[in-house]
Parts: structure tokens; C-alpha cells; sequence
């Protein structure tokens, strides 16, 4: 029949406009009628609100600053802080030792000037060669004093005033030169942190894990059930339209609703916090790599979950009972690959597959992270100042916080493949789950 | 299969119906729900005209229905839509309209978009299904409150509403679950000339009900079940004769009813009467329609008030004990 050739608009969307949509509406119109479905979505709008005015909070607070090194303090009162004289050359422990004795009188620093002076410099590029840049001159006036010594290049790279990055065991650990980068800026550092603690925090238990397991469990599981149990399922099945058509069409209807509602909650979140989020330029547009990974780690974590509920749901009547003891799994699982990446075993669950997609995104978004963690943490350490001093100081404040949300993406070490893999892994199982629901389905009576 | 992407090659699948066979074929179908019989072990073919499914509640009526419309699956036997099976190819759906007995409907939908969206699902474009649908709406005469929502409606007007949406695909076998049930007499005059005039336009109609005066309306072709079993299958008319030769009973309700005893006595078609309870006489008779004809004149002869004349055997359960043999 080569010579008659039937017209693609007839074959192909128009026969999909007649049948699947039709199904799709009827379902949408059904959300739309049911009180159900709008508590649910308001809800999860609320729960999104609340989490952002506690981020808004967080935000708005700042921080005390802490002098990591000790510079700021006059340990002679003659005036001037112990860095400024130090960088100077004169005496921290002779009154009579000031830079005010020089000609012209150097006017002293306000202690201020010697806390949090000496911030983190390390550029993206070329992150496994010397990084750091000594501002204050704590380390750089030991050169002019004693040249190149086990002093200014205690990490052995036979460059002075510098750190590098390396890797021990799993950890990256920060190997650094004394006071370079010792004394930075604690509230930027805890807001950057925070706020990307907050983004990954909040995009994986509560948008993807929360919200995507508890919107389809409402929303999904009774897209059978209900139709079975209120008795009109006969007006869709009694019908030229096979069963699995049903399901299929059904589930576009679920995605109809859901989805838009997803994109739109993170493009709220990503806008706000964009602004609100610590940011050089007036918005962080390289946070919008990871909302888009969220809403999408959402999306089709959600979708996951809705074809799961919806196959058990279309089972047994019982079905949900075996799904709430499956979120618990989940649950489970889903907290497991947050704080402990490295578990195999939670990649048999769905909500593992939603966490890979987020940390792919966010490692593509933030490829610094790991380094910020690194340098937070090289903080917490005894160090001797050049004046033989030996001082403690913590960890950089949020640095545990972000280095429990922020992981590399560790199956094939490339962020991107890893996020495609994972989206990969959930939409075989959205097929899988309705190939099950169909076989099932199209044998089963309807009473 | 490969998918036809150029969309040239033969119109395959496209299913075709087969003339010579009947709508509805049951072969040695039964259905057990566990222990209990639903069907058991009936064989039917039905095509064309109006054919009353008669039996009483719990004959299985609902079960051979819910089996030809492919709710429920035959535990033994084929079932044949037009040759086909309905649960191999739901093909043969095109050209079914199916009425439960069920009540549920989409409440929030108007009756005009409950049809719309439901045409739609035998392949209509949104503008062909809207011209259908309010064809057959107007059909069941609802045209005008087509457009509120089925949840303000009666029971008579819903069931109209289920009848519209079997009747939207213009279909050639109708199976019709208790339709009549619960409705006004308003509706089921309305109901039964649908009916009716369905079997005139030459379509294939199945009506069950379990009161027997509302199928004689309908047509005269029954299909009795009982028990699960097909007991009849036939003209109405016939049943009806042998039921004549079946000693039948009229119950007066007066407040003298030994005085009216005796003025019924005398008449030859009467061979008994007895009072079961106070204010109430029960004559026996082997001919209905003389004593139905005599019974004016005899009441107003004997002078004494009756308030209510009752046929308890014309329904039903006596056919059926009729056809049982009493066993029941």
C-alpha cells in the first residue's frame, strides 16, 4: 500500500490526542475536583515555605569573627597589633619597638584589621599545584628574614607560603605552609557553606526524598485503586483501549500534575535562595545547575515512586500497607546515601538512584566543594606561629554541615555520566514497574 | 514489530467484524467466585432484537453481564463478542455499550463531558465526541440539563446518563445491567421506549431485570436464570400459557372477607378459598382471566367493601416455582 500512504497527523497524534488525552484530562480533572490533592500540594508548599524562612533566618545572622592566628592582640601595648609589628620588623614584646618610631610614623592598625585578614586564595584552575597567597605577610616576611627554610615550606614542595591539596586515603587533606590562608573570613565561609549545605540539605531530604515519595503515595496510588473502588473503572476499561494504555495514560496524568508542581517549587526555592545566598554578582546563577538537578531528581524520583504505588495499588487493595513498609525502606535507604555514600547496598532503592542525580549536579555546579571542605577542616589543627607560639583553633564553622551533604560522585567518577546513569537506572524502573502492572492488570477482574 | 515509521505500510491489526457470527456467544460458561456458583455451565447465543434477562436477585445475571463486558473472566467456557475474545482484543468494545448495574458515575462531571470524555476513548476526535454525545443525550431525552453536573441528578436521570454513554459509539450490541432499578415511573416509560426503539434500529439489546412486568413492556423475548442456571429461553407469551394451566390465587383485602368467601364460592372457576390473616381472603383458581373478569360483578353483588386486589402469583418467584417444579 506504498501508493496510498496513510498521513502521520492521523496515525500519530491524532490518534494519541483522541485516546491519551482524554484519560489525561479525565485524571487532572479528577485531581483537581478531589480536596485530596490540594492539601497534599499545599502541604508541600508549606513545608517549602517553613524551610526557606528558617534559611532566610540563617542567613540574616551573622557569624562572630575569631582570630584563627592570634595577630590581632597587642602583646606589648604599645598600640599596634602583633601582626602589623610583625610584618614591620619590630618587636612584639618591646613597648618601645613600634612602627611608630619609623620615619615618617606609620599610624597603628586597628585590631579589626588583623582578624579574618588572611582569607582563603585558591583558584579552580590548577587545583593540585600550589595554591594560597599569604595577604597578611605573616609567612612572606620569614623569607626576607631567613630565605628559603623548613619555616616558610613546611609541606616540602620547595615553594614558600603555600598549600597544596592531596589526597589521603579517601579524604582530601589540605598540606599547607604555616599562616598562609590561616585566618579567613568565618561568616563568608559559614554562609557559602551554609547555603549550599542548605540547597543540597533541603533538595535531597526534603524536595527529592519527602516530597517525592509522599506526593505520589497520595497522589499515585490510588490512580487504579480508586477507579476499582468507586466502581467506574468499567468506563475505561470496557472500552477499545488496552489495559496498559490505561496505565500508561493514567500516569500522564499523575506527571501532568506533579511535574510542573516540582519545577515550579524548585524554581521558587532556587529564586529565593539565589538572591538570599551569598553571592559576589546579585544572584548565584551557578546554583541553578543544581536546582535543575533537584527538580529533576525529583521529577523522576517521583515518578518512580507514582509507578510503584500505582502497581500496588492496582495488585491488591490492599497494596498501600506494603507500601508504607516499603518507604520505610526507602527512608532508610534514602538517608543512607546521604550520609553514607559509600554503601552499596542502598542502590537497591529508589531514592539512592534521586541523591546520585543531585550530587552529579551539584559536583558539576560547585567543583570547588571539595577543597572548601578541605581547607574548613585544615583550621582545626595546633599550629606554631612564627613567634614560637603554638595555638588551636576549630574547624571553620559549617564545614561539618556541608561535608555531610556534599559528596563526589563516586561510581563513575565523571558527575555528568553519573546523573545520566541514574536517570537511566529510574526510568528502567518506571518501565519495569508498569510492565509488572500491565501483566498484572490485564488479567484482572473487576468486580 | 517493527514500528512503521513512514507510515506507508498496510493498515495491519485493524480489526474486522465478522458477519455471519453472533453477538453474543457463551459456550458452556460457568464462573465460580470461590466456593459459590455464579454461572453455571450456560450456553447462549443471542443476536438482534430486544432479549430480557429474567431472574432474581442473585440468579447471575450481573455475573454473565459483567463476563460479556469483560469485567469478570469465565472460570470455564469461552465467551465470544462478535467472535472475538474479549479478553484477548478489546476490539470488539467499538461496537458495545455497556450499562451496569452499578450507580458509580464521575458526580463532578456534567453529563455532556462524562460522554465527551468517554466517547473519546473509542478513538473520536474532542469535536466528534462532543456532536455524539449530545446526540445520544438528546436521545435519553436530557439534552437540557446536559450541561449540570451529574451529582445534581436523579436516580432516573443518571441512569439515563449511563445509557447515553453506551450508546455514544453508535453500537450494535447493548448490555444493559438492571436499568430500570430505582428509577420513577417517569423515567422508566422514558427508559423503556429508549429501549424499544433501540431493538427497532435493529440493534442487539440485552435488559435484565428480576421483575418480570417490566421486561413484558420491553419485548418478548426472555432469557430466564435462576440459581445460576438458564432455565427458559423463549417468548414471553409462552411461559405465560403454561402458566395458566398452574393454579393461581387473588388476595381481596376487605374487613368482611367470609361474607365476600362466600360470594366467590359459587363461581365455577373457584376451587378454594382461605383467609391466611384478619381483613384478608385468598381465592384459588385454575383460570385467571375468567375469574379477572367475573370479579367486578361479584364484588359489587355481594355488597361488601374491598380496599385492595393483589395477584401475589403474577411475578417472578411463581414462574420460577413453576419452572422448578415447585422444588424451590
Amino acid at each position: 500500500m506504498a501508493d496510498n500512504p496513510r498521513p502521520l497527523h492521523d496515525k500519530v497524534w491524532s490518534k494519541l490526542d483522541r485516546k491519551a488525552t482524554a484519560i489525561l484530562e479525565l485524571t487532572l480533572r479528577q485531581y483537581r475536583t478531589r480536596l485530596s490533592t490540594w492539601a497534599v500540594l499545599s502541604v508541600g508548599v508549606i513545608l517549602v515555605l517553613i524551610t526557606v524562612l528558617f534559611y532566610i533566618e540563617a542567613m540574616s545572622s551573622e557569624i562572630p569573627a575569631v582570630d584563627n592566628d592570634g595577630d590581632s592582640f597587642d602583646s606589648d601595648g604599645d598600640g599596634y597589633p602583633d601582626g602589623q609589628e610583625n610584618l614591620l620588623g619590630t618587636s612584639i614584646n618591646n613597648a618601645n619597638s613600634h612602627p611608630g618610631l619609623f620615619d615618617p610614623p606609620i599610624p597603628p592598625d586597628s585590631a579589626e584589621d588583623w582578624i579574618n585578614e588572611d582569607g582563603y586564595d585558591f583558584s579552580s584552575a590548577n587545583l593540585d599545584v600550589s595554591q594560597g597567597y599569604d595577604d597578611d605577610g605573616d609567612c612572606r616576611v620569614k623569607i626576607g628574614e631567613v630565605g628559603w627554610s623548613s619555616w616558610v615550606d613546611e609541606n616540602r614542595n620547595y615553594i614558600s607560603c603555600d598549600y597544596f591539596f592531596e589526597m589521603q586515603g579517601l579524604d582530601l587533606v589540605v598540606d599547607s605552609d604555616p599562616n598562609v590562608d590561616e585566618d579567613p573570613d568565618e561568616d563568608a565561609f559559614f554562609k557559602e557553606t551554609l547555603h549550599r549545605s542548605f540547597v543540597l540539605g533541603f533538595g535531597k531530604i526534603g524536595f527529592v526524598f519527602v516530597l517525592g515519595i509522599f506526593v505520589p503515595l497520595f497522589l499515585a496510588s490510588g490512580l487504579i485503586r480508586d477507579e476499582i473502588s468507586d466502581g467506574t473503572l468499567h468506563y475505561l476499561v470496557a472500552k477499545p483501549i488496552s489495559r496498559a494504555e490505561i496505565l500508561l495514560y493514567r500516569l500522564l496524568g499523575y506527571i501532568a500534575l506533579v511535574w510542573p508542581y516540582f519545577i515550579a517549587l524548585a524554581i521558587i526555592t532556587g529564586t529565593i535562595t539565589g538572591f538570599m545566598g551569598p553571592s559576589s554578582g546579585f544572584f548565584r546563577f551557578q546554583d541553578l545547575l543544581v536546582w535543575f538537578g533537584i527538580a529533576l531528581a525529583a521529577c523522576l524520583l517521583s515518578l518512580a515512586y507514582a509507578a510503584l504505588f500505582m502497581t500496588m495499588g492496582t495488585i491488591h487493595k490492599y497494596g498501600m500497607v506494603a507500601a508504607i513498609v516499603f518507604g520505610v525502606w526507602e527512608f532508610a535507604m534514602a538517608m543512607l546515601s546521604i550520609f553514607e555514600p559509600e554503601a552499596t547496598v542502598s542502590r537497591l532503592s529508589i531514592s539512592h538512584w534521586g541523591m546520585v542525580i543531585v550530587d552529579g549536579f551539584s559536583n558539576m555546579a560547585w567543583p570547588d566543594s571539595q577543597y572548601i571542605i578541605a581547607l574548613g577542616e585544615s583550621t582545626s589543627q595546633y599550629s606554631t606561629t612564627p613567634w614560637g607560639e603554638r595555638m588551636y583553633s576549630d574547624e571553620m564553622p559549617g564545614t561539618d554541615a556541608f561535608s555531610s551533604f556534599f559528596h563526589t560522585t563516586h561510581l563513575t567518577g565523571n558527575p555528568l555520566q553519573d546523573a545520566l546513569i541514574s536517570c537511566g537506572v529510574l526510568i528502567s524502573m518506571v518501565i519495569i514497574m508498569l510492565v509488572i502492572a500491565q501483566s498484572v492488570f490485564k488479567n484482572q477482574e473487576i468486580d | 514489530m517493527i514500528p512503521d515509521i513512514a507510515q506507508s505500510g498496510p493498515a495491519v491489526g485493524q480489526w474486522q467484524p465478522q458477519p455471519e457470527v453472533p453477538a453474543v456467544m457463551l459456550d458452556h460458561v460457568s464462573k465460580w467466585y470461590g466456593n459459590i456458583i455464579g454461572m453455571n455451565d450456560i450456553s447462549l447465543a443471542i443476536s438482534g432484537g430486544v432479549t430480557g434477562l429474567l431472574g432474581p436477585n442473585g440468579a447471575g445475571k450481573s455475573t454473565l453481564f459483567k463476563i460479556l463486558a469483560g469485567k469478570l473472566k469465565p472460570s470455564q467456557g469461552t465467551v465470544r463478542l462478535f467472535g472475538t475474545d474479549p479478553w484477548k482484543n478489546t476490539a470488539p468494545f467499538a461496537r458495545i455499550g455497556y450499562v451496569s448495574e452499578n450507580d458509580a458515575l464521575y458526580d463532578w462531571m456534567t453529563a455532556l463531558g462524562f460522554v465527551t470524555t468517554l466517547a473519546r476513548l473509542y478513538g473520536y476526535t474532542r469535536e466528534e465526541a462532543r456532536v455524539k454525545a449530545e446526540r445520544v443525550l438528546e436521545f435519553v431525552d436530557l439534552k437540557d440539563v446536559m450541561n449540570k453536573e451529574i451529582g445534581k441528578f436523579s436516580k432516573g436521570m443518571r441512569q439515563r446518563v449511563k445509557i447515553a454513554h453506551a450508546l455514544v459509539n453508535d453500537p450494535e450490541l447493548i448490555i444493559l445491567d438492571e436499568p430500570l432499578q430505582g428509577c420513577d415511573p417517569l423515567a422508566r416509560t422514558t427508559i423503556m421506549n429508549v429501549i424499544r426503539e433501540l431493538g427497532a434500529m435493529g440493534r442487539t439489546v440485552i435488559v435484565s431485570s428480576h421483575i418480570l412486568e417490566e421486561i413484558e413492556r420491553i419485548t418478548e423475548q426472555i432469557v430466564i436464570l435462576n440459581h445460576g442456571r438458564l432455565l427458559a429461553l423463549g417468548n414471553v407469551h409462552a411461559i405465560r400459557d403454561m402458566l395458566d394451566a398452574h393454579p393461581h390465587s387473588i388476595a381481596l383485602s376487605t374487613d368482611q372477607p367470609r361474607e365476600l368467601g362466600k360470594a366467590f364460592l359459587d363461581h365455577k372457576e373457584v376451587f378454594g378459598v382461605h383467609f391466611p390473616v384478619e381483613g384478608k381472603l385468598i381465592i384459588r383458581t385454575h383460570n385467571l382471566g375468567a375469574l379477572h373478569a367475573d370479579l367486578p360483578r361479584l364484588i359489587t353483588d355481594s355488597g361488601i367493601t374491598v380496599t385492595a386486589i393483589d395477584n401475589p402469583d403474577d411475578n417472578l418467584e411463581s414462574i420460577l416455582n413453576y419452572l422448578t417444579g415447585g422444588s424451590d
